[in-house]
């Protein structure tokens, strides 16, 4: 418990001290300050008694804040939670060691309101109550969009303007469900409370038609920041024009906070509503997967490339999610953690070339395996694992997803029926093509071939001058990189080969989550049997006396 | 009705964890040779080390046959296995690190094994030009390549497999993009990756599929499952399951129509080729029917499929190769046809034939490929097959010479040799079966044979055969590098090739005698009628046709009323005729006649009179109605074409068009366009408002209004 305060709280202190301490020290108290913070996260995970029983949250605990709302200080983990947010905390220090080359002007600010966001991500995950949780979320906002409107490229400001508006009006959707649940809570108990179990327990009982609006509600503020196809348009220029670190942490860690609001709230709060959306938000995850998947064939900027990948991996996390069986959300949540590794590692791969060359255009960029070898040898490593290679990490939450999807059926045996089945993950698997390659493509550009450098890096090169940003830069990764790049690539392999023990963590908290889920499925299905009986009487009555 | 056969229940033997040693091994190596890439190693560390490893790999293959007593399951590690509710079956999904050893995991693993550590040895000395440079990441896709293999063969479960199955895709794309600055190296392994995966999505549904109707995907259980039938109400799922991993065996085992990667696959090294021809890689889809042939027995229907697939590829790719001039791709061209054969075999219902032409396939075209880098080596990357003549007069090329020649013998199935057998035992099969599209399939197949005895021979009759003559290639190979291309600009005269040393020589030595060896389980069951050794291996494991669970389909496919006990038990009674002779004896005879016929064809037209191929080129290309024929044959019947036509082009216009819509109408119009509601509205209220934010404020305080709005709106429908 205190371990997550001071998980939480110790970067907000560096960042004061950041503020008030010279600028030549920034990025030694940055990185410290961050490690300090994944150490309490590492101790208190590593005490953690939960990891094998599956108990639900053992450490809330917390003093009220505002009481007489019902709003409280508790904070608290379930292993899922928990694991994302040990992804931030990892993310945290690897990020801000790859900043200390890229980022020259306003260091004081760009340290202090990294550290700033990376709190308030830790927040949302650990936050057990519900206005806590959204105070985290929306807060991530606006370091983030700080970081992209001062250390952004070109059209950072356009960028960092339409992220704010876009992912702040979707989370308004998600606040008036939440106070929507907690009045109700309020009717039903006398007293306002806006914990999260207390908040879930109200709304299961909630009528259908209730849940339907709820689910609707939370699923519009969560699928913006997923981001879910259509509302996805924000996230490839955020993560263009963001600095490195920016993608990074945009990419690992607060998309995460889009799935993980799915799993925490719209699906546990409103399994009737869940229930009856479930093939729509399938059906928006598919086109996901396979509409991003083949704009990244045509993108030519690497990072754009990325970003796009990532809306299509979500769509994978999101379509094992709203498989609804334990496979799927396992997974899903699988997924999560290991996008956040992959794709980040590979956001970190993109700024170091860029660090050495200024663009990240594909077209002018080429071969360089010839120049920076070790950086190849990451680049391609972490290609693969996200590409799904089995044996890396990638693989497990794919196959998961994909396989929850295909056995979502309506007679499935695994005691959790459901509405997708073999066609979708049919549909979804044809992205597993596409990510193989868009991804190989980009490597077959960047990486393979001919020799192809910018015409200003070239004449620069061959001068024996560099660049003013490249000039502390050796020509290929040098220490510092390699140390960044290294706890990533070993993760990646790590959790490829041995998934099990994060797999068994996952997996009663998956349970719990759907535990309202078998009952509320078959009442969908039932109720569309009976509509078919209406207009086929002849045919659906041995449906429906199957399903009885 | 050969019902009385049936897989026997593995044994759990926890205590055979030593033969996970095979897969471990080659992981040790690549592990090695990485870091010798990271230190900079310069010398032959790593082809040693890996050597070592396969060796020994093969060693411990070895004990384990002479060890083996029936089939065992050996648990590693958990990988990927969960279970939830009451944990029983449909609620638990289980895919560890566990072996499956039974005779054709044994079977398998012994050439797997073995040909790899020859082919090492071979690349030893075929890339030491590289010392030093990519020497150690070559040794590394090597690893790579067998660790995968063996995962995918000696694994329990079908997820293992396809970890080893996406392992060896991963592995070919490091190896055949091995030469990374040529751009065509570079698109053959993304052709080769991607081609493969669309072919393992097929296998990754199968895998779902099996699991959703039989609840497990342990090979043990699944068979024990499949005896008590299908577990699923829906029939469709069932009959669906064995063409999706039908798919993934032509991806990976290059059948029509995923088959243009293997030819494009020979950019990378030579001995990377024979490694993807000959032991890794391609057999996987062979291995993959094998393994789940009772379960394809069940599905009379698919095995049609694949017999129709394989004769098809296999006559289609044999077109095509009489009409490359590229050495490697002739014969990169025969292994699809070849290919082809064994999966007539599977098709017809003798996976003891296939499984048997795997294994002399594996030692003949380790042994041609080989041979052709021994000559792309000393010659500077020349393959052309019409610049090359009279090796066998060479000094230092006769060895060379003389086992490419023992290649071919085999390769067109010369009488009598190891792979005659084993094509034997498909084509008869095929010819009596009761099916008459499967015997028409085997008249086909015997076609193919001709052809092939022609193509085979007419590599060996240019290159080796003839008077004496070379040009150089234009490409550096060999410590000669600088010193062989000057010499090939100059003057082609004055080229001189460098013939290869020991480790060559030896490899392809003991591949000759390889390829003669392999032959004696035939010749033991022709004139001992004794048992055939990889018959016996085959028929207790779960590749054997009619191993019980298939019963009562034997009759449809001609397997068991045709009076079979096995496919080459010679002198049966009931044996079916073939042109009015015993089926085998007529075989023989017709066999024997489409191979000689094949090579003095060959013989005419490359040796005795070279011109005269010329002429009937020339006579044919004046004929409209023939003239395209020999030049589609030499384009590949345009299948890369109409690959690119059919699918690449339109999907890639509809990126461009998708993502022409993302930027400008999904965001330009409909994102933007509502951002600029509120700055439209804000124009309302202008004189309310001052200030930069005013869009904004307005947009959020419509959007809160909206929300409260919606929110009460919901409020009142809850209330009732």
């Amino acid at each position: 418990m205190e371990l997550i305060w001071l998980s939480i709280i110790v970067p907000l202190i560096t960042a004061c001290v950041i503020a008030v301490g010279p600028s030549k020290n920034a990025r030694t108290t940055a990185f410290v300050g961050s490690l300090l913070s994944l150490a309490a996260l590492t101790l208190f995970a590593w005490n953690f008694p939960a990891w094998k029983n599956g108990q639900h949250f053992p450490m809330v605990a917390g003093a009220d804040w505002v009481s007489g709302a019902g709003v409280s200080l508790s904070v608290g983990f379930d292993t899922v939670s928990l694991l994302l947010a040990l992804l931030t905390a990892f993310l945290m220090p690897l990020c801000i060691a790859g900043s200390f080359t890229a980022i020259n002007d306003r260091v004081k600010e760009f340290y202090g309101w990294f550290l700033v966001l990376g709190s308030s991500i830790l927040l949302a995950f650990a936050a057990r109550d519900a206005i806590l949780f959204y105070i985290g979320y929306e807060f991530t906002l606006v370091p983030m969009t700080l970081i992209v409107a001062i250390y952004g490229g070109t059209e950072r400001r356009i960028a960092a303007i339409k992220m704010f508006l876009y992912t702040f009006l979707g989370s308004m959707f998600m606040l008036a469900a939440l106070l929507y649940v907690g009045w109700e809570h309020r009717l039903a108990s006398g007293a306002w409370n806006f914990d999260i179990d207390a908040l879930t327990a109200t709304a299961v009982r909630l009528p259908i038609a209730t849940q339907y609006w709820l689910f609707a509600a939370l699923m519009i503020g969560f699928a913006v920041k997923v981001p879910l196809f259509p509302l996805h348009t924000w996230l490839p220029l955020a993560h263009d024009q963001a600095p490195t670190a920016g993608s990074v942490i945009l990419a690992s860690a607060l998309l995460k906070l889009g799935t993980y609001g799915n799993y925490r709230f719209a699906l546990p709060m409103a399994p009737a509503g869940g229930a009856e959306l479930m093939n729509v938000v399938a059906v928006l995850s598919i086109i996901a997967i396979i509409y991003a998947s083949l704009i990244c064939w045509v993108q030519t900027d690497a990072k754009k490339l990325i970003a796009y990948s990532s809306v299509s991996h979500l769509g994978l996390c999101m379509l094992g999610l709203f498989a609804l069986n334990p496979i799927g959300a396992e997974g899903a949540v699988f997924y999560m953690v290991n996008h956040g590794i992959s794709t980040g590692a590979l956001f970190l791969c993109v700024g170091m070339f860029y660090e050495r060359y200024h663009t990240k255009d594909t077209d002018v960029l080429g071969g360089l395996a010839k120049r920076m070898p070790v950086w190849a040898c990451f680049m391609v490593f972490f290609t693969l694992a996200s590409i799904g290679l089995p044996g890396l990490n990638g693989f497990v939450g794919e196959f998961l997803c994909l396989g929850g999807t295909f056995i979502a059926e309506h007679d499935s045996q695994t005691g959790y029926p459901g509405v997708l089945g073999p066609w979708y993950a049919v549909v979804a698997g044809l992205g597993l093509i596409f990510a193989a390659m868009y991804l190989l493509i980009l490597l077959g550009k960047i990486v393979w071939g001919p020799l192809r450098e910018p015409a200003s890096h070239a004449s620069h090169a061959s001068h024996g001058e560099t660049h003013s940003a490249s000039s502390t830069l050796p020509i290929d990764l040098g220490f510092r990189e390699i140390a960044i790049l290294m706890p990533l690539a070993i993760s990646c392999l790590w959790l490829g080969l041995q998934p099990k023990p994060m797999l068994d963590a996952i997996r009663p908290c998956a349970e719990r989550m759907l535990v309202n889920y078998p009952a509320q499925v078959e009442r969908v299905l039932a109720e569309s049997a009976a509509t078919a009986q209406v207009t086929a009487p002849i045919t659906s009555s041995e449906t429906s006396s199957n399903s009885q | 009705m050969s019902g009385e056969l049936s897989i026997p229940q593995a044994v759990i033997a926890p205590e055979l964890a030593w033969v996970g040693l095979a897969i471990l091994l080659p992981l040790l190596s690549s592990v090695v040779c990485a870091l010798c890439g990271a230190l900079r190693v310069k010398n032959k560390l790593p082809a040693i080390v890996t050597a070592l490893a396969l060796a020994i790999s093969f060693v411990i293959i070895v004990r384990a046959y002479f060890a083996y007593a029936g089939p065992v399951e050996v648990p590693i590690f958990q990988w990927m296995s969960f279970e939830w509710g009451s944990g029983g079956r449909f609620q638990s999904f289980t895919a560890n690190c566990s072996l499956y050893i039974d005779s054709l995991t044994l079977y398998w693993m012994l050439f797997v094994t073995g040909l790899g550590t020859l082919i090492t040895v071979y690349a030893s000395e075929y890339m030491e030009s590289d010392v030093g440079g990519g020497y150690s990441r070559f040794f590394f896709g090597i690893s790579i390549f067998l660790f995968a293999m063996s995962a995918l063969v000696l694994g329990d479960n079908l997820a293992m497999l396809y970890l080893g199955w996406e392992g060896v895709g991963l592995a070919s794309y490091l190896l055949v993009g091995y030469n990374y600055d040529r751009p065509s190296a570079v698109a053959a392994a993304k052709k080769a990756f991607i081609m493969n995966r669309i072919g393992d999505l097929g296998l990754a549904l199968g895998i779902f599929m099996l699991w959703a109707n039989y609840g497990t995907i342990q090979y043990s259980e699944l068979f024990a499952a499949m005896k008590n039938g299908g577990q699923t109400a829906v029939d469709w799922h069932l009959s669906v399951i064995p063409f999706l991993l039908m798919l993934g065996a032509f991806g990976k085992s290059a059948q029509i129509p995923l088959f243009t990667w293997l030819p494009d696959a020979m950019e990378g090294p030579t001995p990377v080729s024979a490694l993807i021809h000959a032991a890794t890689m391609v057999t996987a889809g062979v291995y993959l029917i094998a393994r789940l042939y009772p379960f394809f027995e069940l599905h009379p229907e698919a095995l049609a499929t694949i017999a129709w697939i394989g004769c098809s590829t296999a006559l289609l790719a044999a077109t095509i190769g009489m009409m490359q001039y590229d050495i490697k791709r002739v014969f990169a061209y025969s292994t699809i046809s070849q290919l082809g054969y064994m999966f007539l075999g599977l098709g017809v219902g003798t996976s003891f034939g296939a499984c048997y032409h795997v294994l002399t396939h594996a030692f003949f075209k380790a042994l041609l490929f080989l041979t052709a880098g021994a000559i792309m080596h000393g010659f500077a990357g020349q393959l052309d097959l019409r610049k090359l003549s009279g090796l066998r007069h060479l000094a230092g090329w006769r060895i060379v010479s003389w086992t490419m020649f023992v290649g071919c013998l085999w390769l067109s199935a010369f009488p009598y040799t190891a792979a005659f057998f084993s094509k034997d035992a498909i084509l008869l099969q095929a010819l009596t079966s009761a099916r008459a599209d499967f015997r028409f399939l085997g008249w086909m197949g015997l076609f193919t044979a001709a052809l092939t005895a022609y193509y085979t021979f007419r590599v060996w009759f240019r290159v080796c055969a003839g008077p004496l003559h070379f040009e150089g290639g234009n490409e550096g190979h060999g410590d000669h590098d600088e010193h062989d291309k000057h010499a090939a600009h100059a003057a082609p005269a004055a080229f001189h090739p460098h013939a290869p040393g020991w480790a060559i020589k030896g490899v392809l030595l003991i591949l000759a005698l390889g390829a003669l060896v392999v032959g004696v389980p035939a010749y033991k069951a022709v004139f001992l009628h004794e048992t055939n050794w990889v018959q016996e291996m085959i028929a207790h494991s779960s590749a054997y046709q009619g191993s019980g669970l298939g019963s009562g389909l034997g009759s449809g496919l001609g397997l068991g009323d045709a009076g079979h006990a096995g496919p080459v038990s010679h002198g049966d009674a009931h044996t079916p005729t073939v042109l009015g002779m015993d089926a085998h004896t007529g075989l023989t005879v017709v066999g024997s006649t489409a191979s000689i016929g094949g090579i003095l064809v060959a013989w005419f037209f490359h040796l005795r009179s070279r011109k005269s191929a010329d002429q009937l080129r020339a006579a044919l290309a004046r004929r409209w109605w023939l003239g395209w024929i020999p030049t589609a044959m030499e384009n590949k019947w345009y299948v890369d074409e109409l690959y690119h036509y059919l699918f690449r082009l339109p999907l890639w216009f509809g990126s461009q068009i998708l993502s022409f819509g993302d930027k400008h109408f999904l965001d330009g119009v409909l994102v933007d366009g509502m951002a600029k509601l509120p700055l439209a509205l804000g124009r309302v209220f202008r004189p309310l408002y001052s200030g930069a934010l005013q869009g904004y404020a307005v947009t959020m305080a419509g959007g809160v209004a909206l929300v409260l709005a919606w929110v009460s709106w919901v409020w009142l429908r809850g209330m009732h």
